[in-house]
C-alpha cells in the first residue's frame, strides 16, 4: 500500500524502526483485545517511549487525518482498544516506569503502561498498595484502568479507579500535553480528570498519573462458602450488606465456573454445590474483623450453606481465591472463546437476574457461567462458544443484548467496569435519552472535535462509524 | 501429539501471559507475546497469514521458556504449540544453518572437536562468521570450553550407606562434554543416598530437536534412549531442558513414551524424596552467600520450584538469598543465544542486574544452557560470582568448595 509506505516513512522520521510495527502479522496481532467478537486491523502500531513522543504521533495523526486508538495490555473486555476505523494503534507498553514514590503522602507517579500489580509490588514493603484490583491486574495497565475506570473484587470497600487517581498527564486528541487534577484533593477548577477517567480513551491518552496508595489491612480473613442453590448464595449477600457489614470482597461463582475449575485445576467442592460465595473481611483490628466474619458465618449458615472454609494466612487465603482469580481463564477448557458480560443490577434483584441469564443462554443454546461481584450487584455472565462459527457469534451477541436490556429494566446499568467500547454501543440509547447522549457528545467535542481519537466508542451514531460498523462487527473469523 | 488447531483454540486471549513473557516485556510488542504468537499460528492455520513471512520471525524470537504456561489460567499448552508450529515451518522450508548448529550442539564428538578447534581462534566469542551464518548478526556467546578433569578422592565405603537400588543417569550430549563434573557430583550424591548408576550407552534425549522444529529427529532419539534404559528404574536427569522433554515423551511418542516418562526424575526432586536433605544437615556445610536461579524447564516445564531450595536450605551455614525474577529466562534458551544474540544479551543483562543486587558469591542452577550463559555474564561482571550446578553445590557441602576446583 502506497499510503502505508508514505505514512511509515513519516512516522519513522521521529520514531526508531523498532517503535513502528507494520505488515500482515502486526495488523492481525492488534486487530482486537480480549473482546474477540469484533475485530478490525490497524495500518500500523507505534510504541512511543515518552509523553512527547505520544504527543508527536497524535499531532501527526491530526496532520494526516488518521484515526488513532490507545492500547495498553489489550485485556479490555468491550473492545475499547479496537482500532474501529483502522489507522494507528498507540501502545503504551514502552511507558512502564514508576517515576516517583512519595511515601509520607502515600502517592505515586507512574507512567500509564505499567501493569496495575507492579504499582502495589513497588510499595508492598512499606505496607501500601494500589487498591483497584481487576482480575487482570497482573497485566492490565494503569492507563487501561483509567480509561475504563476499572474496578475489581475489592472495590466494594475501597472504590474504583476514579477514587485512587488524583492527577493525570494527558495528551489531548489534538496532541497538546495538559495536566489535569491536582495532588491535593479538592483543588480549584473543573474536575476534568474526573471526566477523563472512564472515558475509554476517547478524550485523549493519559501518559502519566499520580495515584493514591492505600494501607494494606493488618488483618484479613477470607471465607469460601458452598451453597446448594445460587439463590441461597445471593440471599446471603443481600443479608450481609443489610446487616451493615461491608466486607472487602463479596464474590459469587456458579456451577459453570466450578465445572471449568474442575477441568482446569482439578479443584473439588462439596457434592451438590451450585454456587460458591467468597467473602473477605479486612481491617486493622483483629476483633472487628473476627466479629464481621462471625456475622457472615451466621448468615450463611442460616441460608443452609453446605460448607464454610476460612483462612487467615496468606498462602491459605490465596488458595481460596484461586476459584475467583482463575475462574474466567479456566473457561478456556470449555470452548475456544468467551465473552464476559458486565451488567449491574440492584443487589436485591440478583436471584431474579440470574434466572434470566440461565433462561436466555439456554434459549440461544450457548454455554454460560457466572462469576460476579455480588456485593455491588455487578454481574459477569461468561458465554463460552466457538468464535469460528458465525452463527454462534451472532447468538452470543443477541443473548448479551437481551441480558443487558433486562439489567436496565431491573433498574441497573449495562456496564459496571468493562466499559461500553464497541460491544455495547447500541445499548446506550436504552440508558440515555437522545438529549442526554447529545450533551455527552458535546462534552466530548470540547476535547475531540476531529473525531480521530478512539473513534466509534461509547457514543452511538458517530460520523463514519455507522456504515463502517459492518466491517468489524462479528468479524471474529 | 495433540492437534495444533485444537491446542491453539484453548487460548481465550485474556492476556494474563503477557507480563510473564520475557520477550514481551523486552520488546513491548504483542507479536512477541504468547497470546500474539498463538493468534498468529491460529491465523496461519486458517490461511490468513503466511507461515514463513508472517509467523516464523515471531516464533524464532520465542525463547520457549514456557513462563506463559505458569501464568495461563486456561491451561494452554504453549510448549506443544511452539514445537508443532516450528515443526510445520521447518517441514515447509528447512533452516540449514540451524540444523547445522543443532548437529554440533547435540553430538558430543563434534562438540568436543569444535571446542578444541576454536581454541585456535582469537577472542572469547564464537566467530562472527558463524554467528552471522546463523543469526545474521555478530556473536554474543562465548566459545564452548571443555573443563579440565576433576580429581577428587573417591568415596569410601564407610562414608556411604549400603546400596539399596539402581538408577539410570542421563549423561546426554552437551552436558557430558561441557559439564562432566556435574555428572560426577550427581553420582557421588546418588551414592550418598544409597543408589548406584546402572551404566548404559545412551546419548542425546532429543530435547533440542523438539524445541527447534525437528520433531521426527526428536522421536528417533527418544526411542533410542528408551531402548537404552529398558528396565523399570528411575531415570535421573540433571539437565532441566532434557528432563522436561523426557517427562513429555508421552506427548511426543504416544503410549510407548508414557511409561518411560513416569520414571524420569530431576535430580532435585529425587534427592529430596530420597532423604538427601537429612544427610546434608549432617555435612560440614558452607557459609557463602548464595542465590538460586530457576531454569525455565525446571520451573515452568517441570513445575519444580521448591525441591532445589529445600535442599539448599539444608546445607548448614549457607547464606541463601532470594533472587528477583528468579524464574525469568536468562536468554540462553538452548541455542537461542546463538540464533537471537541481541535479545539473549538483553535478558542476560537483566538477569545479571538481579544477581548483582543479591551480592551473592555463588549462583546455583540446574541446567547446562543457563549454566554456561550466566557463567559468561558472571565472568564479565565486576563481582564475578561463581556458577554451580545444584549437584556440585550440594556435593561441596560434604567435601568443601576447594575440592571442586582440584
Amino acid at each position: 500500500m502506497d499510503v502505508e509506505r508514505g505514512w511509515l516513512a513519516e512516522l519513522m522520521g521521529f520514531l526508531r524502526p523498532d517503535q513502528v510495527l507494520t505488515g500482515a502479522a502486526a495488523r492481525r496481532g492488534y486487530d482486537c483485545d480480549a473482546y474477540t467478537v469484533d475485530r478490525f486491523p490497524p495500518v500500523a502500531i507505534v510504541l512511543p517511549e515518552s509523553t512527547a513522543e505520544v504527543a508527536e504521533v497524535v499531532r501527526w495523526c491530526n496532520l494526516r487525518n488518521v484515526p488513532f486508538t490507545a492500547r495498553g495490555a489489550g485485556t479490555g473486555l468491550s473492545g475499547g482498544s479496537l482500532p474501529a476505523l483502522g489507522g494507528i494503534v498507540i501502545s503504551t507498553k514502552k511507558l512502564t516506569q514508576i517515576l516517583e514514590i512519595d511515601l509520607p503522602n502515600r502517592q505515586m507517579l507512574a507512567q500509564t503502561g505499567i501493569a496495575n500489580k507492579k504499582l502495589s509490588d513497588a510499595v508492598k514493603a512499606a505496607g501500601l498498595h494500589f487498591a483497584p484490583d481487576p482480575s487482570s491486574q497482573t497485566v492490565a495497565t494503569l492507563g487501561g484502568n483509567i480509561a475504563e475506570n476499572a474496578g475489581g473484587p475489592h472495590t466494594l470497600k475501597y472504590g474504583v479507579t476514579a477514587s485512587h487517581v488524583v492527577a493525570l498527564t494527558l495528551v489531548t486528541p489534538e496532541g497538546d500535553v495538559v495536566q489535569l487534577g491536582d495532588r491535593v484533593p479538592g483543588g480549584p477548577g473543573l474536575d476534568l480528570a474526573g471526566l477523563v477517567i472512564g472515558s475509554e480513551g476517547t478524550l485523549g491518552i493519559a501518559t502519566e498519573a499520580w495515584v493514591t496508595l492505600t494501607p494494606l489491612p493488618n488483618h484479613v480473613i477470607t471465607a469460601l462458602v458452598a451453597f446448594g442453590t445460587v439463590r441461597e448464595a445471593t440471599e446471603s449477600v443481600a443479608e450481609i450488606i443489610a446487616s451493615g457489614t461491608i466486607p472487602a470482597a463479596l464474590e459469587i461463582m456458579d456451577r459453570g465456573i466450578l465445572g471449568a475449575l474442575k477441568a482446569a485445576f482439578n479443584l473439588e467442592y462439596p457434592v451438590g454445590t451450585e454456587a460458591l460465595l467468597l467473602v473477605e473481611c479486612d481491617g486493622d483490628s483483629a476483633e472487628l474483623v473476627k466479629a464481621e466474619m462471625a456475622t457472615v458465618d451466621a448468615i450463611c449458615r442460616s441460608q443452609n450453606c453446605l460448607n464454610l472454609e476460612t483462612a487467615e494466612d496468606e498462602v491459605a487465603r490465596q488458595k481460596l481465591w484461586t476459584a475467583r482469580k482463575k475462574g474466567v481463564g479456566a473457561m478456556g477448557r470449555l470452548a475456544p472463546s468467551i465473552v464476559t458480560h458486565d451488567g449491574v443490577i440492584p443487589r436485591s434483584k440478583l436471584p431474579e437476574m440470574l434466572d434470566t441469564v440461565y433462561e436466555v443462554a439456554s434459549r440461544h443454546q450457548i454455554g454460560v457461567a457466572n462469576i460476579f461481584h455480588a456485593g455491588d450487584g455487578n454481574l459477569h455472565p461468561c458465554f463460552y462458544f466457538d468464535d469460528r462459527d458465525p452463527d454462534q457469534v451472532r447468538r452470543v451477541v443477541e443473548a448479551g443484548e437481551e441480558i443487558m436490556r433486562r439489567c436496565i429494566e431491573l433498574g441497573g446499568s449495562i456496564t459496571g467496569e468493562h466499559g461500553i467500547g464497541v460491544e455495547k454501543l447500541d445499548l446506550m440509547g436504552l440508558m440515555f435519552s437522545p438529549a442526554d447522549l447529545e450533551f455527552q457528545a458535546q462534552a466530548k467535542r470540547i476535547f475531540n472535535d476531529g473525531a480521530l481519537c478512539n473513534p466509534c466508542k461509547i457514543l452511538p451514531n458517530q460520523k463514519s462509524c455507522v456504515e463502517h460498523k459492518s466491517r468489524w462487527r462479528g468479524m471474529a473469523w | 501429539m495433540k492437534e495444533l488447531s485444537a491446542l491453539t483454540s484453548q487460548c481465550i486471549r485474556c492476556g494474563f501471559c503477557l507480563e510473564a513473557c520475557p520477550t514481551f516485556t523486552e520488546t513491548a510488542s504483542e507479536l512477541e507475546s504468547p497470546r500474539g504468537r498463538i493468534y498468529l499460528v491460529r491465523s496461519a492455520l486458517d490461511g490468513k497469514l503466511n507461515w514463513q513471512d508472517d509467523v516464523k520471525p515471531h516464533l524464532d524470537r520465542c525463547l520457549g521458556c514456557r513462563a506463559c504456561e505458569t501464568a495461563c489460567p486456561s491451561g494452554v499448552e504453549y510448549g506443544n504449540i511452539l514445537e508443532l508450529a516450528r515443526d510445520a515451518i521447518e517441514g515447509q522450508r528447512p533452516n540449514r544453518p540451524r540444523q547445522a548448529l543443532l548437529k554440533v550442539a547435540t553430538d558430543p564428538g563434534l562438540m568436543r572437536l569444535q571446542a578444541k578447534l576454536s581454541t585456535f581462534l582469537p577472542g572469547h566469542r564464537i566467530p562472527n562468521f558463524v554467528s552471522r551464518f546463523v543469526s545474521g548478526v555478530d556473536a554474543e556467546v562465548d566459545k564452548p570450553q571443555i573443563p579440565s578433569d576433576w580429581h577428587v578422592a573417591p568415596l569410601l565405603a564407610k562414608q556411604v550407606p549400603p546400596v539399596r537400588g539402581e538408577v539410570y543417569l542421563l549423561e546426554g550430549c552437551a552436558m557430558r562434554v561441557l559439564f562432566p563434573r556435574v555428572h560426577l557430583a550427581t553420582r557421588r550424591l546418588l551414592r550418598r543416598v544409597g543408589y548406584q548408576v546402572r551404566e548404559v550407552k545412551a546419548g542425546c534425549c532429543g530435547a533440542m530437536h523438539a524445541h527447534n522444529g525437528g520433531l521426527d529427529e526428536a522421536r528417533e532419539r527418544a526411542r533410542d534412549l528408551i531402548q537404552a534404559m529398558p528396565d523399570d528404574l528411575p531415570v535421573i536427569v540433571n539437565s532441566a531442558g532434557c528432563g522436561s522433554t523426557m517427562k513429555e515423551y508421552g506427548e511426543l511418542l504416544g503410549p510407548e513414551g508414557v511409561s518411560f516418562a513416569k520414571r524420569v526424575r530431576d535430580v532435585s526432586e529425587f534427592f529430596l524424596a530420597e532423604g538427601l536433605a537429612k544427610k546434608l544437615m549432617d555435612s560440614p556445610g558452607l557459609t557463602n552467600r548464595t542465590t538460586y536461579h530457576d531454569a525455565c524447564h525446571l520451573a515452568h516445564g517441570q513445575k519444580i520450584w521448591e525441591a532445589p531450595r529445600k535442599l539448599l536450605a539444608a546445607v548448614p551455614g549457607l547464606d541463601l538469598v532470594p533472587l528477583a525474577e528468579a524464574d525469568t529466562c536468562c536468554g540462553s534458551a538452548g541455542i537461542y543465544n546463538v540464533t537471537q544474540p541481541k535479545l539473549a544479551r538483553q535478558l542476560l543483562d537483566r538477569k545479571m542486574r538481579h544477581i548483582e543486587d543479591t551480592e551473592a558469591e555463588i549462583v546455583v542452577l540446574g541446567n547446562p544452557g543457563c549454566h554456561a550463559w550466566i557463567a559468561q555474564g558472571c565472568y564479565e561482571s565486576a563481582r564475578k560470582p561463581v556458577v554451580l550446578h545444584l549437584a556440585e553445590m550440594l556435593e561441596a557441602s560434604f567435601i568443601g568448595l576447594d575440592a571442586l576446583s582440584d
